[in-house]
């Protein structure tokens, strides 16, 4: 029975029906079969084709991706204030502050905002800047603010952001720690005066963990990395994410810094497209974030990502919608996001149930299947890109390219129910943000 | 206890040097007289136009080194009065100190609350915030009305704004402007020497009725006229058997002696000399004596564990009989900690 099993799984890959299926590849190129477009082209032009023409572009001018930084005086460094909001984080922001003041970068300051944490946060990251830095007027370039009463995180950035002196605000978790030598390459991307926030390249700091960071060390290499790095090549980069964000001071403060409730970094990037600011992203720039390590705390985070994603794309700011409003690719932007996040994942249920009913049972986990192979061989052409291009994912974690399907599926239980339960208005309520503001908030 | 201590800053103190002339000892002898005179203790007065801000209410030239010297041979004991901050170039205490701007470093700061708005989280000083006609405030980020504090805005502490390029600290850098010679300097880099008040000592008021300051090297190392040692000599004692301790586990004891008040003298501060000789007498050739406060003396008995030293002290108490006004109590040290609890006050200076 294991052996019909087997015969039956690696079916796919059989090399004598691959020598078949090259054969009808000409046959199917032209046909009308459904199953041929929507499992094998599709994915192929939507995942694949993007990154191969991405690497073939690096083979040719390896610049065009990985820009190299000019030669500039200590004096001619713009001032970047570092912004980072937290509470309860007494375990991550002592290396999080002392990773930013020795980063490389001669004219940084770090502004960390306490989110009246019930721990010894404030202790640490006062502990953490004055053993980092050598000289009194280096201290001064920490400044820390307790805040007295729980405010959410989005308020505690405002704080940060109004206490920043800044020409460059960059926003990172307080679990979580810039590389050294990573700000001269975020600020690259700035030498264009359309770009308005720039993205950090998020990497897995707690990778060796366990089989779930490890997981993870790919999605970030494939989503995070080549997937921002192809989006903000085509101006479509929808996210700067809250890891690792820099901005235009002037930006943020013209946006009256973030609105509260859940989301902040979709919600800020959304307006800064809606004001006409190109988003960039920097392969450079590395931001090693902690991940979660349980797969209660993943779910927990995936559904709270999917219902700020709907809650601010498809309610909030609903009017990107409208084409000529805020610019063609905006709305494009809107639209894809709509598609691939939401209705894809619906149509592939429907799908399944169609075919369930057109063809019979047996025909479904051939399908199924096949699917699995076509997306593995899709993973590792992607996979081996991002290696070349990125440095990530770790050599060791390609071993684990077989489970990633599977990892994949696994989370769109927490994202189905995340997007159900959104729809329907169900426990919107979510505890990162205190009570009193919760209840003052309009649009949530 | 003595509170003389370095200077918080790296400011030497100035050393008490013998001055020529041989009027100085009569000068000094006065200067404890006048102590004597004013209860025993002087304490500094403020006065802007000295050159640290206080003087002492002495006659004589050259008081403040006078007191120095004589606090450094223990006529005097010198007690923490205050901390003068100093002008790092000039030496001058008349310093304008206050806030300053991080971003700008000027002085031109206010110190308000910021104001959170709960419905849209901005933040921002309070003078952002417009009133309107029905006594709110509008919030200028999302144009609402703030009625309530507590339940719509709340106050996050206070904060300080710059007039001139309106940056928001928490807690600025503090410099200070020296009023004498023009120069900036930041908080961090003044000098700070530290002023005393003086309390006359037992030494001292030996002095007095002696009629002379003490010459010979035997007065330095024991009590005038009493068979013991003085506090910074059995503090040494003490140190070495600690020492001893840590290498050899040798174990000792410690023979606290406390003295009622009412043998001490009208003055307090006369030792009980002949019960200290009678004590003397009942100790054994290797324990020391000293004194290490106005009337408390320690024994130290190497080598001894808490029932041999119990039974001596038993001894001790019969031997002193009923009327003695010492008060005996034994502490055995196999550890510091034991003379941190023993002796709180000399944990610090006789752990090793």
């Amino acid at each position: 029975m294991i052996n019909g099993f087997w015969h039956y799984f690696i079916s796919t890959i059989d090399p004598i029906s691959n020598l078949g299926f090259s054969r009808a590849l000409p046959e199917l190129s032209i046909s009308a079969l459904p199953h041929w477009w929507l499992v094998v082209i599709l994915p192929f032009v939507w995942n694949v084709l993007p990154t191969l023409i991405l690497w073939v572009v690096y083979l040719i001018k390896p610049t065009a991706i990985r820009p190299p930084l000019p030669v500039r005086p200590d004096h001619a460094y713009p001032l970047v204030s570092l912004v980072i909001a937290g509470r309860n984080e007494s375990a991550t922001i002592g290396q999080c502050i002392r990773g930013a003041l020795l980063c490389g970068y001669p004219n940084i300051e770090v502004v960390f905002v306490d989110d009246n944490s019930n721990d010894d946060s404030v202790a640490i990251a006062r502990r953490a800047a004055l053993s980092a830095v050598r000289t009194q007027k280096d201290a001064e370039r920490v400044r820390i603010f307790p805040s007295p009463r729980r405010n959410g995180k989005a308020s505690s950035l405002n704080i940060g952001i109004r206490m920043a002196r800044g020409e460059f605000i960059a926003i990172t978790d307080a679990d979580s720690v810039i590389q050294y030598g990573s700000v001269q390459h975020w600020l690259l991307p700035f030498d264009d005066p359309r770009v308005g926030a720039v993205s950090a390249n998020i990497r897995v700091l707690n990778m060796p963990h366990g089989l779930l960071t490890r997981l993870q060390d790919i999605e970030y290499a494939l989503l995070f990395t080549n997937g921002r790095l192809i989006s903000a090549s085509l101006d479509l980069l929808n996210i700067i994410s809250g890891m690792g964000g820099l901005f235009r001071a002037e930006i943020l403060r013209r946006l009256h810094g973030f609105d509260t409730g859940l989301g902040d970094d979709t919600d800020m990037t959304t307006q800064i497209r809606k004001q006409r600011w190109k988003c960039g992203f920097s392969l450079g720039a590395v931001v090693w974030t902690t991940v979660p390590e349980t797969r209660d705390h993943l779910w927990r985070q995936r559904a709270r990502w999917r219902r700020n994603m709907i809650k601010i794309r498809i309610s909030k700011h609903r009017d990107q919608f409208i084409l000529g409003r805020y610019g063609f690719k905006n709305a494009l932007l809107a639209c894809v996001l709509l598609l691939s996040r939401l209705l894809w994942t619906w149509a592939m249920a429907v799908g399944l149930f169609v075919v369930l009913f057109e063809f019979g049972p047996l025909y479904v986990p051939q399908l199924i299947v096949s699917f699995y192979w076509i997306f593995l061989i899709y993973l590792l052409i992607r996979a081996l890109i991002a290696r070349d291009l990125a440095r990530t994912p770790q050599p060791i974690n390609f071993a684990l390219l077989f489970l990633y399907p599977f990892y994949l599926m696994s989370l769109r239980i927490p994202t189905l129910y995340a997007e159900a339960s959104e729809l329907m208005r169900i426990g919107a309520k979510h505890p990162y943000v205190p009570d009193h503001v919760w209840g003052e908030i309009p649009w949530w | 206890m003595n509170d003389f201590a370095p200077p918080v800053t790296g400011r030497a103190v100035a050393a008490p040097v013998e001055l020529p002339g041989a009027a100085a000892p009569q000068r000094r002898l006065d200067l404890l007289h006048q102590i004597s005179s004013a209860g025993g203790t002087i304490a500094p007065t403020a006065n802007p136009n000295a050159e640290h801000g206080y003087t002492y209410a002495l006659s004589g030239d050259d008081v403040d080194r006078d007191l120095a010297f004589l606090s450094a041979r223990n006529y005097l004991e010198a007690r923490f009065f205050d901390r003068v901050s100093l002008c790092p170039k000039c030496d001058s205490h008349h310093l304008n100190v206050r806030e300053i701007c991080p971003s700008c470093r000027r002085a031109h700061l206010s110190a308000e609350g910021l104001l959170h708005h709960f419905a849209c989280g901005y933040v921002g000083i309070p003078s952002e915030f417009s009133p309107t006609d029905d006594g709110s405030y509008l919030c200028p980020k999302c144009n609402r009305k703030m009625h309530h504090l507590g339940t719509e805005f709340d106050r996050l502490g206070k904060a300080f704004s710059c007039r001139g390029c309106g940056v928001i600290s928490e807690n600025p850098p503090v410099e200070a402007v020296c009023l004498t010679c023009g120069a900036r300097n930041r908080a961090e880099d003044l000098i700070s020497t530290l002023v005393f008040s003086y309390v006359l000592t037992s030494r001292g008021a030996a002095a007095i009725r002696r009629g002379s300051l003490f010459d010979g090297g035997e007065e330095d190392i024991v009590v005038v006229g009493a068979p013991v040692y003085r506090r910074g000599v059995i503090l040494e004692f003490l140190d070495n058997e600690m020492r001893r301790l840590q290498r050899f586990k040798d174990v000792f004891s410690v023979l606290s002696v406390k003295c009622a008040p009412a043998a001490l003298g009208p003055d307090g501060n006369q030792a009980p000399t002949e019960w200290l000789s009678r004590l003397r007498e009942k100790l054994r050739d290797v324990d020391l004596i000293g004194q290490v406060g106005d009337a408390l003396y320690i024994v130290i008995l190497p080598q001894t564990k808490r029932r041999e030293a119990e039974s001596l002290c038993d001894r001790i108490e019969v031997a002193l009989g009923r009327e003695s006004p010492l008060t005996l109590s034994i502490a055995e040290i196999t550890e510091p900690r034991d003379l941190a609890q023993a002796l709180p006050g000399l944990a610090a200076r006789a752990e090793p």
